[in-house]
């Protein structure tokens, strides 16, 4: 199985070594990986303020760069959703849908499609709150939703679980959107930011010394909060902690 | 007058979905089947209503005597117990609003919700009664108790025949103000049920 | 004349400066959430009741002129006036003509959604009728002359001092009163004589049944009891998606609206009007007003489904951050942006937007309303109508040309001078400045992940490529 590698555009300029973790964890897992160097957005942004067909170059160029992997795997919850559920700003043809087919997040891909057992190589001895992307969670579906009193499940903490000396802290609103929201955290920018400040309250409060997530869009808002709140609290993507980061 | 009735119509001819896809589907009867006295005592109490305590030799007029011992007016809306006042006496809603406890006797209660139904019928006409009254008492039979909302609305043929039906749960409530629950909002300021077997 | 659109940030920015009010409102939703969930948790049958309620409503409206003619039918045999209006301009004249031939000149009602929608109390106050709100959150918002700012909960955004002023100068109560309860018993001292001499009364409806030509009104205060059974005349005034097929249909919506709206198992009052009491008259008013137009909508047309619980607001992390008012609106929360623009694009155009489309609202709506996907469709709606800010709509352009040429995206993301000179500096700045005002940005980092993989991968790859 030949894998594209997508990083996101915040994650590239922002967080590389979330991406470098999400590369080498993948190789470490004995995969053949390729970053197509060409690549640039998936075209959510523009999608989601409507703009829709101001995202069409960009879904061309994901096409494009990504159609000849067997699967496409991303750091994102969010991105993988655009390009799942509404990646439709150009032509659905074969290259569309098989690229839209085998777009994966990393979580999933790891839990799903690798089914991977263990990560002898992680440990992490801290104390972490999980934060769910709204995107993972109610579009992925990567864990059990609250308001559904379904049966719990997170695939995102059974990968964790695996990694020697971790422990979860309970925030009181585990599903609550942190307010990043793509361009709604600037538009709105002083709900985003309360809900932001909030949500790492919720988690410092219930003894969190890292939030830990599947996407780092929402952590960059929640870092900025964090900072400017002054919370003791730090961040970390959950393929760097899979990787075999300490701290 | 018509007019705008048959533009609407038309309107939603031409705008409505493919009824075809979209099939009635059959009438739910779901969920818990226990229409035991137990389940409704329990549903009853939290919406805020009560059992009216019956102690060793009370009858229904001692038992309203303890509970309610500053009342003076006291209305009956049922031919077994005599009260102060008969309903029937009570000409208009402005004088209902003197009772400070109204007795009725309700035909049946949901054990799912604790809730007992009164129509026009137990009301004899004067419907505002029910809720103008200070304190209300209903009297009520175990055997009349139905599982919950789907065989209520299916099994009791009161929904299709009275002019007004109302399914009290407990007292009037509200919580409208910071969120503080208080009963004996607008309505009655309690409700209370009187085992009659 | 051009409209402005409703300015959400702005009223929301100002709703979260008032810290104790905003903390307050924020916990007292999210109360009435959980309490949503563990009436959930009681119930196994619970996604299976959302399953079937949104299955009737969709049926119902499929088949809606049906619907409505055999309750119309049906009404009028059970002695029911009834009266259809195409918008509010027609309701209130016909509601103003009924209370004329009865020479009414007060007016109790109990809380209704299209009352608001109508501007009723507006229509009919010039005209010499005095309308009272008799459901206590209701009445303190018209006191205070505001609209209600949640459907279920009108007042949740005040805390006691407020409601204690608002008596005070109305009712001459304690300025200072501190407890609810005494201000809830003021206002029942205050309500009694109203509605004793109350000329005619007015309800909504909550569910209408085709069957039986009934209508079903739901409160926990016993007000709209008071109000249609205390004078001699009950108008209701309900909106035409209102209709249920069956009687028995109604078991499915008893037991999903209360556990939805308040987390209590029913309301305290759940009344069934069949007909007029003995002589008294009852009219029910049949209110269109855009819905019939927005059943055409094949996106949104589902909206309509929506049996007025609030649920999704209460769940809403933006609404309860900015509280209803900020929506500018008769509906308010995630609900509100979904219907507000199909009465107004231009002026609801921002509330799609008020909203991070994080889909709590559609997991909880009884009726599963797809509210968050309809945000987003309404996006491209209103993008398409032009209805978006010209910054947001060039900055979207811009970018969107940008991404799709990697040569100068990179350039952009290398070089801030590169990415001045293709995003205009007061374009970037003025729009992305906000960031900054209440988070920090993030850190700068010595690579991107873009040049460590040419560094790292494809320098070692060319090795490899070399020495075979």
């Amino acid at each position: 199985m030949k894998i594209g590698l997508f990083i996101p555009c915040y994650i590239d300029a922002f967080y590389p070594n979330a991406g470098i973790a999400t590369l080498e964890l993948l190789e470490k897992l004995g995969q053949d990986v390729e970053y197509p160097m060409n690549q640039t957005c998936c075209g959510q942004p523009m999608a989601n303020s409507g703009c829709n067909k101001d995202a069409a170059a960009a879904e061309a160029l994901f096409v494009k760069n990504f159609a000849r992997y067997d699967a496409i795997v991303m750091p994102s919850g969010s991105c993988t959703h655009h390009v799942r559920d509404n990646f439709d700003a150009i032509d659905q043809t074969d290259d569309v849908r098989h690229v839209r087919e085998n777009t994966f997040e990393l979580v999933e891909f790891l839990h799903d499609v690798l089914k991977v057992q263990d990560f002898p190589w992680a440990e992490f001895p801290h104390k972490v709150g999980l934060h769910n992307s709204c995107g993972t969670l109610r579009a992925l579906r990567t864990a059990s939703m609250s308001e559904l009193g379904e049966p719990f499940f997170s695939k995102p903490m059974d990968l964790l679980g695996k990694v020697k000396g971790i422990s979860f802290a309970t925030p009181k609103r585990p599903d609550e959107c942190c307010g990043f929201g793509g361009t709604f955290s600037v538009t709105e920018e002083a709900v985003s930011a309360k809900m932001g400040t909030d949500k790492v309250m919720d988690h410092h409060n219930a003894g969190a010394e890292y939030i830990v997530s599947a996407d780092t869009s929402c952590m960059m808002h929640q870092q900025g909060c964090a900072e400017r709140a002054g919370v003791p609290i730090r961040f970390i993507h959950i393929a760097e902690i899979l990787n075999g980061a300490r701290e | 007058m018509s007019t705008s009735r048959d533009a609407i119509l038309t309107r939603l001819r031409d705008n409505r979905p493919d009824p075809k896809a979209h099939p009635l589907p059959p009438v739910a009867r779901l969920g818990d089947m226990d229409n035991g006295q137990a389940r409704f005592e329990n549903s009853l109490q939290i919406l805020g209503g009560q059992v009216l305590e019956r102690q060793e030799g009370d009858t229904l007029a001692t038992a309203i005597a303890r509970r309610f011992p500053d009342s003076k007016v006291i209305c009956s809306a049922v031919p077994d117990f005599a009260g102060t006042i008969r309903i029937e006496e009570l000409g208009t809603p402005q004088q209902a609003a003197s009772v400070d406890v109204l007795v009725v006797r309700s035909p049946f209660g949901i054990a799912e919700m604790g809730s007992i139904y009164l129509s026009e019928v137990q009301l004899h006409d004067l419907n505002s009664a029910a809720h103008l009254t200070q304190h209300i008492v209903v009297i009520l039979s175990a055997k009349n108790l139905t599982a919950n909302m789907h065989t209520a609305y299916m099994d009791r043929p009161e929904f299709h025949t009275a002019n007004y039906g109302v399914l009290m749960s407990g007292p009037s409530a509200t919580a409208d103000i910071q969120g503080v629950l208080i009963r004996g909002a607008q309505g009655v300021r309690t409700l209370s049920v009187w085992w009659e077997d | 004349m051009k409209v402005k659109p409703v300015n959400h940030a702005k009223a929301a920015e100002a709703f979260i400066e008032d810290t104790a009010h905003m903390d307050f409102h924020d916990e007292r939703l999210w109360d009435l959430r959980q309490k949503r969930d563990q009436q959930m948790h009681i119930l196994p049958e619970w996604q299976e009741l959302r399953t079937r309620a949104s299955a009737i409503k969709e049926h119902t409206l499929a088949n809606l002129p049906e619907y409505l003619e055999q309750f119309e039918a049906n009404a009028k045999k059970n002695g029911i006036h009834v009266h259809w209006a195409a918008d509010g301009a027609e309701h209130n004249r016909i509601v103003g003509e009924i209370l004329e031939k009865h020479g009414a000149k007060s007016l109790i009602k109990s809380k209704s959604m299209v009352t608001e929608e109508c501007c009723m109390r507006e229509y009919l106050e010039p005209r010499g009728v005095v309308v009272t709100e008799t459901d206590l959150g209701e009445r303190i918002q018209q006191l205070d002359n505001q609209m209600p700012s949640h459907i279920v909960v009108p007042a949740v955004h005040k805390l006691i001092p407020d409601v204690a002023k608002i008596f005070a100068e109305h009712y001459h109560t304690d300025p200072n009163d501190s407890s609810a309860q005494s201000l809830a018993w003021q206002q029942r001292l205050a309500a009694r004589p109203v509605i004793l001499s109350a000329d005619a009364g007015m309800t909504g409806g909550n569910f209408v049944v085709a069957e039986t030509g009934s209508f079903v009104v739901c409160t926990n205060e016993g007000n709209a009891d008071l109000s249609a059974t205390v004078p001699g005349l009950h108008i209701a005034t309900i909106g035409i998606e209102r209709l249920v097929p069956r009687m028995a249909d109604m078991g499915v919506f008893i037991r999903l609206l209360s556990r939805s709206a308040l987390g209590s198992p029913i309301t305290q009052y759940t009344t069934h009007f069949r007909g007029p009491q003995k002589g008294s008259e009852m009219h029910v008013v049949l209110v269109d007003n855009g819905r019939s137009h927005r059943l055409g909508m094949e996106d949104f047309w589902t909206s309509l489904k929506c049996i007025r619980c609030g649920a999704c607001m209460n769940t809403c992390p933006v609404y309860r951050r900015s509280g209803g008012l900020s929506y500018g609106a008769v509906y308010s929360g995630p609900i509100g942006a979904i219907i507000d623009p199909t009465f107004n694009e231009r002026k609801y155009s921002t509330l799609p937007f008020a909203s991070t489309m994080n889909g709590s609202c559609t997991n909880v709506c009884p009726v599963k309303i797809n509210i968050h996907e309809q945000l987003y469709k309404w996006r491209r709606v209103l993008a398409e109508h032009h209805e978006l800010p010209f910054v947001k709509r060039e900055v979207m352009h811009m970018a969107g040309k940008l991404m799709g040429q990697p040569t100068l995206y990179r350039a952009a993301i290398n070089s801030t001078e590169v990415a001045l000179s293709t995003m205009p500096r007061f374009v970037l700045y003025n729009w992305l400045n906000p960031w900054g005002k209440h988070r920090e940005l993030p850190h700068p980092v010595k690579q991107t992940f873009h040049s460590w993989y040419k560094q790292n991968r494809l320098k070692n790859k060319k090795k490899e490529g070399e020495s075979a």
